[in-house]
């Protein structure tokens, strides 16, 4: 039986890599990687959780949590590409059309 | 035990190519370390007996998103990059944010007692998951249907040139 604390932490620290990803790294294509990564780890903890209540539902949260993963990845790229051909550029602090 | 030290294995190998991702300067070095890791987690999932999460996690993230993420990075420049400075409040903010988070789960961690309490029993077999799918969880199943349908026709409408007005 894997301890779960050793399960939470694993998830925790793959969500914390990622939210560091998202925050310090200033290129579009790495951040949507690091969103991966904090989703990695919320399935993670979605699995052990499932695997300690010896619960079949731990996977099923997960199974909708990759669904959502998928989406977001394949908008997040039509949109990265769409920027890319108006602004030749990846730099998120150049997304600023709205700005008064 | 050996489940144990696999799950170790795993654990480590997923965490280590993690930090890789976010430090690589080239783009596609970072994809290949995500692929990485990905496949470190689905060998956590099999470990955690979540076998058909860990097919999924494989097929889905190793075989659909790694190779998403490689024709975007071959269709925009690869060469293009991006400064990495910042002004300070910025950077203020990014050291306190993930520094309050760490707090608060060590907090919850140290408290000693497993966040989660056990419920009704219930069996971890593939039987069971696909029984609970599809009676139990069947209206968000059609929903990601749903999600998935318009997720298709959107990134088409995004992503096509005509919508630019670019004459290149």
């Amino acid at each position: 039986m894997i301890p779960i604390n050793a399960v939470f932490a694993l998830g925790l620290i793959l969500f914390g890599i990622g939210l560091l990803g998202v925050l310090l790294r200033k290129n579009l294509v790495i951040m949507l990687m690091s969103l991966e990564l904090l989703l990695n780890g919320v399935n993670v903890i979605l699995a052990g959780s499932g695997y300690h209540l010896s619960s079949p539902r731990g996977s099923i949260f997960a199974i909708f949590v990759i669904i959502m993963a998928v989406s977001e990845a394949a908008v997040g790229f039509a949109l990265v590409l769409s920027y890319f051909r108006q602004k030749k550029t990846y730099d998120p602090d150049e997304i600023n059309d709205l700005k008064g | 035990m050996i489940t144990i030290a696999v799950f170790i294995f795993f654990a480590v190998l997923a965490v280590v190519s993690a930090v890789l991702v976010i430090l690589q300067k080239n783009v596609m070095h970072s994809v290949l370390y995500l692929a990485f890791t990905v496949l470190s987690v689905a060998g956590v999932f099999f470990c955690l007996q979540a076998e058909y999460l860990g097919a999924i996690q494989l097929l889905v993230y190793g075989g659909g998103i790694v190779v998403l993420y490689i024709f975007v990075i071959i269709i925009v420049n690869l060469r293009e990059t991006v400064r990495e400075k910042r002004r300070l409040f910025p950077k203020l903010f990014i050291i306190t944010m993930p520094a309050l988070l760490l707090l608060e789960i060590g907090a919850v961690l140290l408290q000693n007692k497993s966040p989660v309490s056990p419920g009704p029993e219930e069996a971890l077999s593939f039987t069971s998951l696909a029984e609970m799918l599809f009676s139990n969880y069947i209206v968000p199943f059609e929903v990601a249907s749903v999600l998935l349908l318009a997720v298709l026709i959107g990134a088409i409408i995004i992503a096509r040139k005509k919508m630019l007005h670019d004459p290149d």
